[in-house]
């Protein structure tokens, strides 16, 4: 493990030197939260239907938040690829005494953590400041969802960066595939209602497994075996993406 | 008796990029590097330098032929490989978010230095390398010359075996550059093998035990150095200052049937086939008595070289 420490002690290093940086990670999806969802929530009231449950948005909108800042963390971490690689430092990584494997999962914890602060602080704001009612025995899950919802995104965005060579590449791809996978997905509306084409996507977008997952542990909508399979099915998107990204760094190289 | 702690054997590679004719950037080049050994790997831009480097350390993998640094091959062990070596690469490779203290302090946490013998050693090199002043100053803030300089200061935090430097002193000025040259001559004394590449010429005849000069991805010329200048013509060069009158001396120096002439102004760099041509030559300059200066020299290994890479361009042509 200590190649891993390594790393997430030098991403904690460069994390420390912006405090903005760190303030903004923290507090864009409390942001969100605040400000898109209580908009939202006052517009369509307690009229939110689903599985035949009013559900206030707020509450609906919490797991979405959650979904949300996995994938911005996901894009900010592997956007370190780029600057790492235009520095040069990140060829000299690749000839330290690590695996390639050990150098993604040193990010990725590290950023996991940053996102268990950040999924933290918006639950705290969604129970205390909206009143949002969660499954409190949910918590650890709940969090534990986020790290690997970051993870899944990370490994998957990684394997980007190291085939696309420009960053303004980079950025209109994520910018375009982040369009679409959110509206496509049950981030801010449940996809029942969509039409069916919208609904098909839909159900193959890992952001809307990792959404719904994330919203059955903290309201409790949907049903065990859909949310299980779920989970199954991101966790292999999860382990696909890593496998492709550890690919993808030789890539890099060449 | 001799260890081999690199072994190179028919490696070569192609880069292939689609709708580009393939390169062939290393062509089954093989040599052999013994511990403790500096050995330099000597070339023109383009000749497979960094590609052998990279190789090497890891970075990308052949597309033919074996590779091993310490008994580990570079492609089926390459985690082990790189627990044996440290890299300053091509590129300025520097954390520029970081302060230069806290580079020596990543630097020292992934090779698997404890921090307090990270800060004993910091303390060393930073004298070594006069880098004190710099310690808090962010890499983003260093001038080229300086981000080189730390980068390359880096490995001497650590002592893994084999350290491999890509073109280290470039950007450097002439104090830091006799430090480094010091420091890696130093650190071979200790049992360190070294290979290097460099264009500076100067630079690897002072420094290394052994080299290979390599061009358009083959071998020219291997061997310790006087064995690689004597693959080359072993013209000698006399250079004479004369008093006064050039124009007559220069068509005296046309009588002594030399290789070449340059002249600047009374100064004269003259080459010759023959041991026996320069030392006749100086003995009748010394006897006319109008030289203020005059000096015998062997050829270089930058004459051999370009003689080498001339060689083979003409062959080719």
């Amino acid at each position: 493990m200590k190649p891993v420490f390594a790393v997430m002690y030098r991403e904690y290093l460069i994390r420390r030197t912006s405090l903005t940086w760190m303030f903004f990670d923290v507090m864009v999806p409390l942001l969100y939260l605040l400000m898109f969802g209580v908009a939202f929530d006052r517009a369509l009231g307690a009229s939110f239907m689903i599985d035949g449950n009013a559900i206030r948005y707020n509450a609906f909108f919490l797991a979405g938040v959650i979904a949300m800042t996995c994938f911005g963390n996901a894009v900010n971490q592997s956007y370190g690829f780029f600057i790492d690689r235009d520095n040069g430092i990140f060829y000299e990584h690749l000839t330290y005494p690590l695996t390639r494997g050990e150098l993604l999962l040193g990010k990725i914890l590290f950023q996991g953590m940053m996102t268990v602060v950040q999924a933290s602080v918006t639950l705290i704001a969604g129970v205390v400041i909206l009143g949002v009612e969660i499954r409190l025995a949910m918590i650890p899950f709940i969090l534990a969802g986020a790290v690997l919802g970051t993870a899944g995104w990370f490994f998957c965005m990684a394997s980007a960066t190291f085939l696309i060579r420009r960053n303004d590449t980079f950025n209109m791809v994520i910018n375009a595939s982040y369009f679409i996978l959110m509206f496509i997905s049950s981030l801010f509306y449940p996809t029942d209602q969509l039409p069916a084409w919208l609904k098909i996507p839909s159900m193959v977008n890992p952001l809307t497994w990792l959404t719904n997952v994330l919203r059955y542990l903290t309201i409790g909508t949907g049903s065990f075996n859909e949310i299980a399979l779920q989970s199954a099915a991101f966790c292999a998107f999860l382990m696909a993406s890593f496998f492709l990204a550890q690919r993808m760094i030789r890539k890099a190289t060449e | 008796m001799n260890e081999s702690i690199i072994e190179v054997q028919n490696l070569a590679k192609t880069y292939h990029k689609r709708g580009h004719t393939p390169v062939h950037a290393l062509k089954g080049i093989s040599f052999s590097v013994q511990k403790g050994q500096i050995f330099g790997l000597l070339g023109p831009n383009g000749a497979g330098k960094s590609t052998t480097i990279k190789i090497l350390t890891t970075l990308i993998v052949p597309t033919s032929g074996k590779a091993a640094v310490c008994g580990h091959d570079v492609v089926a062990q390459s985690t082990d490989v790189r627990k044996q070596i440290c890299a300053v690469i091509q590129d300025n490779a520097l954390e520029i978010y970081l302060s230069v203290r806290n580079n020596f302090k990543t630097f020292g946490k992934f090779h698997g230095i404890s921090a307090k013998e990270i800060d004993r050693r910091t303390d060393r090199l930073c004298e070594l390398f006069g880098l004190r002043e710099y310690l808090n100053e962010s890499g983003i803030d260093l001038s080229g010359g300086l981000k080189r300089r730390v980068q390359v200061a880096k490995m001497f935090l650590i002592d893994k075996p084999v350290v491999f430097l890509d073109e280290a002193t470039t950007g450097m000025d002439t104090f830091n550059k006799r430090t480094t040259l010091n420091a890696i001559r130093e650190e071979s004394h200790k049992g360190r093998t070294i290979l290097l590449t460099t264009h500076l010429l100067d630079e690897a005849e002072i420094l290394c035990d052994a080299v290979t000069i390599i061009n358009h991805g083959s071998i020219l010329a291997q061997g310790n150095i006087e064995e690689v200048k004597s693959m080359g013509l072993q013209l000698y060069t006399v250079s004479m200052t004369c008093q006064s009158d050039p124009a007559a001396w220069r068509r005296w120096i046309e009588q002594c049937a030399p290789v070449s002439i340059e002249q600047s102004e009374n100064s004269f760099i003259v080459t010759v086939a023959t041991e026996d041509q320069a030392l006749d030559m100086i003995q009748r300059a010394r006897a006319a008595g109008v030289f203020q200066y005059f000096e015998i020299s062997r050829t270089s290994l930058e004459d051999t070289f370009i003689e080498l890479i001339d060689k083979k361009t003409e062959r080719k042509a």
